[in-house]
């Protein structure tokens, strides 16, 4: 049953892979410790190069996959140096590990943090090798219509666990799926939305999609960030880089806990890491704040959200490699590479190419070691990459974006698209939306409209056909259920202590 | 009412809602072997989109931190700058483009005269043969200045 993963371990560690699976662990770390360019941006960034260098498929998802786990752990870096997060995943590590920092424990909380990484990261690793099989042997059940059914599903638990905004978090989706539509239509060959231009036939290419939205828009954000002047930017120093054995034992069964609540959260499509953090910080607050310390420079308070975002992180893997809908914004771009080598992620990947659903899997692992073997001495070297100033970040960003989207057709018309959509990216999160549902919408977009068409041209034009399956029931109750519980049960649960009273 | 920017957001969503579904209704289908066809999806998007942008319209959430003049201004400028060196990156090659917008970059992002004119230099030329001799990438060498490449 393990197969895959000796294969996929005869696959990471061909030297190329292992070069690539450190590089990637390299500068994922150094991507998340820059505040503002997050995992999204790292992948963005680099996706381009990956495809033009001509590297196999499993070898570029394995460069991507580094960077993506190495950018949760670099995410820490500012959250506690500079109570700024370097990622949306790392939000809550500001909580208590800047306050330790401030008391002069930088270093153990950088140490805690990486170990604290390590284990959330080890077990979503172990969860994923252990459930992605055997998902795969349901998903291949799947039809169309239990396809159309779990993306209605992902876009629900999306609307409600993401963000405090749910109406902004579906528009989003909503937007990301009408850019998915630009282009010809694969059923009909009608034109949609592209207005005659010929450079928009194809759609809207992916790299450009996402090096606009994340990377330019991201740029423009910058500039306000500089304008202001935070008060502490000071970075404390980092002392000791060692954590003690002591202080890790105190926190064991709170990272073990947490490693497993961001696992979970994770493979639930269409949440991440951000949401992981926050759900476990929560949870640990309440299990084990006995002296209200939490948010004061608790150690558990640190190690709780870097156990949760690093293992959410490998268990959005989970629905990415067996059904193909992404667990998380960072997954939907690493599909998305993955579609520009003509591989769709699904249920069919495990039999069809083991060596890519193995050997990112292995690579997972060996990335994994890898970063805590980095993080723990070098911490103090990744932390001087928080001194590189602006003015020097923002053209770098600006260089790879150009050279990167310009090298995909050698054509302007694409350099001239991402501004446009740099600027919408901007607008959009200036008025409080979140781009995750934009990018999970534009990739999911075609695939449910593909989906949806097929299940009706097998029925004939009837809708029953959507909810026929027991499978596809069971999604669309879920997804129901997501979407009423929340509202719902804060009102059954007031009448109740009412009643009580 | 009170005038929110998610209002104004909702009725221009509503607009684009309405935009994409006309778009959609128009589109001449010359022939189809399923039931769905191009038109129903887009327009159904069209619903959804118009119906939570209602929402928006009525119960708009809080207004963001907007930018005030001056900052408004250097966002713009950072905008022009890469508006510029789009237009000129195949005419003046990625050198020179580069090495402009480097410099402008880092000037808008309050680096010295000094400071931004090393990091033009050592970025435009790092950046080239890095890609173009490190990975293999071909990028535009001009076609206004003699090719020194």
């Amino acid at each position: 049953m393990f197969d895959f993963l000796i294969d996929g371990f005869g696959v990471a560690l061909s030297p190329l892979n292992l070069g690539l699976a450190f590089l990637g662990a390299m500068l994922g770390t150094l991507f998340g410790a820059l505040p503002g360019i997050g995992p999204i941006n790292g992948i963005a960034i680099l996706m381009p190069l990956a495809y033009t260098l001509g590297l196999p498929a499993e070898s570029a998802l394995i460069l991507l996959a580094g960077v993506y786990t190495g950018a949760e752990y670099g995410g820490r870096m500012s959250s506690i140096l500079l109570n700024v997060p370097g990622d949306a995943g790392a939000v809550m590590t500001t909580l208590d590990g800047h306050p330790l920092a401030k008391k002069g424990l930088a270093g153990p909380a950088l140490g805690l943090s990486a170990v604290s990484s390590f284990v959330g990261a080890t077990i979503a690793i172990i969860g994923l090798t252990l459930f992605a099989p055997l998902l795969a042997q349901v998903a291949v059940m799947f039809g169309p219509a239990e396809f159309f059914a779990l993306m209605i599903f992902a876009f629900a638990s999306m609307a409600v666990m993401m963000g405090k905004d749910p109406i902004k978090t579906a528009i989003g989706a909503v937007l990301g799926v009408m850019i998915a539509m630009v282009g010809v239509d694969s059923g009909t060959g009608v034109l949609r939305y592209t207005f005659g231009m010929a450079e928009l036939y194809d759609g809207i290419d992916f790299v450009v999609m996402i090096i606009g939205l994340f990377a330019i828009s991201e740029i423009l954000l910058m500039l306000e960030h500089a304008n202001r002047q935070d008060a502490g930017d000071e970075m404390p120093p980092l002392g000791r880089v060692m954590v003690s054995l002591k202080e890790v034992l105190y926190c064991k069964w709170t990272m073990l806990r947490c490693g497993l609540i961001g696992f979970i959260v994770g493979v639930l499509p269409g949440t991440g890491a951000s949401v992981a953090g926050a759900v476990s910080y929560t949870t640990e607050k309440r299990l084990s704040d006995k002296e209200g310390t939490f948010g004061t420079g608790n150690m558990r308070g640190l190690a709780a959200p870097e156990a949760a975002n690093n293992a959410a992180a490998a268990g959005s893997f989970v629905p990415m490699l067996t059904l193909g809908i992404p667990g998380s914004g960072t997954t939907a771009v690493l599909l998305g590479a993955l579609m520009l080598y003509n591989i769709t992620p699904g249920p069919m990947m495990f039999s069809e190419r083991p060596e890519v659903a193995g050997g990112l899997i292995a690579s997972l692992y060996i990335g994994n070691v890898v970063l805590l073997a980095l993080n723990l001495p070098l911490a103090g070297l990744f932390a001087k990459v928080l001194t590189i100033p602006r003015w020097v970040l923002v053209p770098g960003i600006a260089i790879l974006a150009f050279a990167g989207v310009y090298q995909l057709h050698s054509d302007l018309m694409a350099i001239y698209l991402m501004l446009i959509i740099g600027v919408f990216g901007y607008l959009l999160r200036k008025l409080g939306f979140s781009l995750a549902p934009v990018i999970l919408g534009y990739v999911l977009g075609g695939l449910m409209e593909d989906n949806l068409r097929r299940a009706l041209s097998i029925s004939g034009g009837d809708v029953g056909i959507l909810w026929q399956s027991g499978i596809s029931l069971g999604l669309w109750i879920a997804a129901v259920l997501l979407l009423v519980l929340p509202w719902l049960l804060p009102k059954l649960l007031t009448r109740k202590s009412l009643d009580g009273a | 009412m009170k005038l929110a920017a998610d209002r104004i957001l909702g009725l221009a969503l509503i607009g684009l809602a309405a935009f994409a579904a006309a778009q959609a209704a128009n589109l001449q289908i010359p022939f189809s072997y399923e039931p769905v066809g191009p038109k129903a999806f887009p327009i159904v998007l069209s619903v959804v989109l118009a119906a939570l942008s209602l929402v928006l319209v009525f119960r708009p959430g809080e207004n963001g931190h907007w930018p005030d003049k001056a900052l408004a201004l250097k966002l713009l400028a950072v905008l022009g700058v890469l508006l510029v060196y789009a237009l000129l990156f195949t005419r003046l090659g990625f050198i020179v483009t580069t090495f402009f917008a480097v410099l402008a970059l880092a000037r808008l992002f309050e680096a010295t005269w000094l400071k931004a004119l090393i990091a033009a230099v050592l970025m435009s030329l790092g950046s080239f043969y890095l890609f173009t001799q490190g990975l293999g990438i071909s990028l535009p060498g001009g076609y206004w200045l003699p090719d020194f490449t």
